[in-house]
């Protein structure tokens, strides 16, 4: 597969990942209310909306983190709705977090040598840890993919702001997932930080299918195949880039309000 | 802290495998020089014919492996147990049924009292991992009260008198044979246990398995997001440290020739907390030092004054407010900044 998230609806395209009428309800307050949409495999499908519209409650309910009160959410056709995240993890859907969200009193490598560590055998779990090749080698290749190998030995911690958002999304990437989950990855970034993270994104879509809450519109609509947008915790509009942001309705809940 | 396994994390395509090996943390080099000084303090008390110094030390030994399960739940998973004495007690309990009602064998005891810690920190470990923070602290020091209240109201276990008269035995290795009843001989045997506890346990807080865990002291949320159920991970650390205490309690028997419901008791869980926080968290030696440590000075401050709790009491306030990482995490950070100046020095 090449990487080129540009590529005309011949390869890939089939539904990756499949949301269908997801809700969750909290105390009363509809948060996520009916949404559904398909994340084609391959691309990169964007979710954006005001504050409050729920797009990180989203994720929280496709990634296992909370559960949902109704509908469906589907991995590659097979139901996965409610499933822990350990278990969506081992069906290949990895997330990363809006508010980093790291191990900050361990290295950089071992932050991504943990992450790596599910794709040895369990019993590598009782063995030193210098015979979890491929952990060690998917820690080494993402330091170096991500620039941090001169920061290997750092406790995460230290990091700058920059080099630990770009530390949250190797962590997410180190399970070899072929769901990505984005929750604002460039969020607090510069702006050279946000365009070579939006290069980054672009680079991973075709192994990998990606979905992203990103508040950059700029970034969105340069990098995405598909947009959803939500307000008010439910789906108003969906589409290519340039048909979304011609949408009236997109314009008045969220443009008109820029 | 495990800060002094991290230290050991491997490198892969800098370092070869026989580099690896070749380097051995500074925590284990604090290790051996323990067990040196040990060795030599066994030479002296043997050469003078000090049994009561050797059966003290002995004593502090044991103790010491119930401070290393408190280490494995407090220093590398971030659990603070306050009843970690329920698990000693129970291995104290059984071993002393089995050698006074069963038969005089050191294996089957230790065989018992690993079994019933095992099935007891099963029990005990689902009810307390439902919950979190303090109220997992709670939990564990609920469990084990109502476990010594029913050990202390229990005929049949002696009641508030525990049991008495078990018999010292011989404990044997193939063609050898050692007895409890000599000082010198069984302070060797727990020596060599406890180092024995110390590399086992070592290994394992620096294999993957414990890597998790200090991930779960870390941001225990992150960790269900790599892959890992954390709930599991926390249980099978408690039924391991419940074992390791059991095990603990098997040996105080056979030292001391009677059980007590004081073995369970509050005090007992709390002066675990605290050996493992004077020695230094997250080390594994610290525990160690830290029961010689404060079972010396109970033993010289008590011939004194009766009051040796207020000194007990003052030197923990001390070392939680001037060394907060114990006696050996100080130490540790020593040396380690004195290794990174050698390696930066040309």
């Amino acid at each position: 597969m090449t990487a080129s998230p540009l590529r005309t609806a011949t390869a890939g395209g089939a539904c990756a990942l499949g949301v269908r009428g997801l809700s969750v309800n909290f105390g009363g307050l509809q948060a996520v209310a009916g949404v559904g949409f398909e994340a084609a495999a391959g691309r990169i499908t964007s979710v954006i909306g005001p504050n409050g519209a729920g797009k990180s409650t989203l994720f929280n309910l496709i990634s296992g983190a909370i559960r949902p009160t109704g509908g469906r959410v589907t991995l590659d056709g097979a139901d996965v709705t409610g499933r822990s995240p350990d278990r969506l993890l081992a069906a290949g859907l990895a997330r990363s977090f809006q508010i980093t969200n790291l191990f900050f009193e361990l290295p950089v490598l071992e932050n991504l040598r943990i992450a790596a560590q599910v794709l040895e055998r369990p019993w590598h779990a009782l063995r030193p840890v210098g015979h979890s090749r491929r952990a060690l080698a998917k820690a080494d290749a993402l330091l170096e993919r991500f620039g941090l190998t001169a920061k290997a030995r750092e406790l995460a911690g230290n990091l700058s702001h920059g080099e630990q958002r770009r530390l949250e999304i190797a962590v997410a990437l180190a399970a070899e997932p072929r769901v990505l989950l984005l929750d604002e990855p460039t969020q607090g970034m510069s702006h050279g930080d946000t365009a070579d993270t939006g290069a980054l994104i672009r680079s991973l879509a075709g192994d990998l299918t990606v979905l992203l809450i990103e508040h950059d519109i700029g970034l969105v609509m340069s990098l995405s195949d598909h947009v959803v947008v939500m307000a008010q915790g439910r789906k108003i509009a969906e589409g290519p880039p340039a048909v979304v942001r011609a949408d009236p309705a997109v314009q008045a809940a969220y443009f008109g309000h820029g | 802290m495990p800060e002094a396994t991290l230290r050991t994390l491997s490198d892969p395509g800098r370092a070869g495998p026989a580099s690896r090996l070749s380097r051995l943390a500074p925590v284990h080099w604090l290790a051996l020089a323990f067990l040196a000084a040990a060795l030599g303090f066994a030479a002296v008390a043997w050469a003078t014919g000090n049994g009561f110094y050797l059966r003290l030390a002995t004593e502090a030994l044991i103790f010491a492996g119930l401070a290393m399960s408190v280490d494995l739940l407090l220093g590398y998973t971030g659990l603070l147990s306050l009843g970690q004495a329920l698990y000693f007690g129970l291995g104290a309990y059984v071993s002393a049924l089995v050698l006074r009602d069963v038969a005089p064998s050191f294996w089957l005891a230790m065989a018992a009292a690993l079994l019933a810690g095992g099935v007891a920190g099963l029990i005990g470990g689902v009810i307390a991992n439902r919950v979190k923070g303090v109220y997992f602290a709670l939990i564990t020091f609920g469990l084990a009260q109502v476990a010594a209240k029913t050990v202390y109201n229990t005929r049949a276990l002696g009641a508030s008198d525990g049991l008495i008269g078990i018999p010292q035995i011989r404990v044997g290795f193939g063609p050898f044979s050692l007895d409890t009843a000599d000082p010198l001989s069984f302070f060797l045997l727990v020596l060599g246990l406890t180092v024995a506890a110390y590399a086992g346990l070592s290994y394992l807080m620096d294999a993957p398995f414990g890597r998790t865990l200090a991930a779960i002291r870390a941001n225990e949320k992150r960790v269900p997001f790599l892959g890992f159920n954390a709930w599991r991970y926390k249980l099978a650390v408690y039924v391991l440290a419940a074992c390791v205490a059991a095990l603990a309690g098997a040996l105080y028997p056979m030292l001391r020739g009677f059980v007590s419901p004081e073995l369970m008791f509050f005090e007992t869980s709390g002066n675990a907390v605290i050996t493992v926080i004077v020695g230094g968290v997250g080390t594994l030696v610290g525990p160690v030092v830290g029961s010689l440590l404060l079972t010396a000075l109970r033993s010289v401050v008590g011939s004194w004054t009766e009051h040796h709790l207020i000194v007990v009491g003052v030197i923990f306030m001390l070392s939680v407010i001037f060394l907060r990482k114990g006696l050996v995490g100080a130490l540790l950070a020593r040396l380690n900044r004195r290794g990174e100046q050698g390696r930066t020095a040309p």
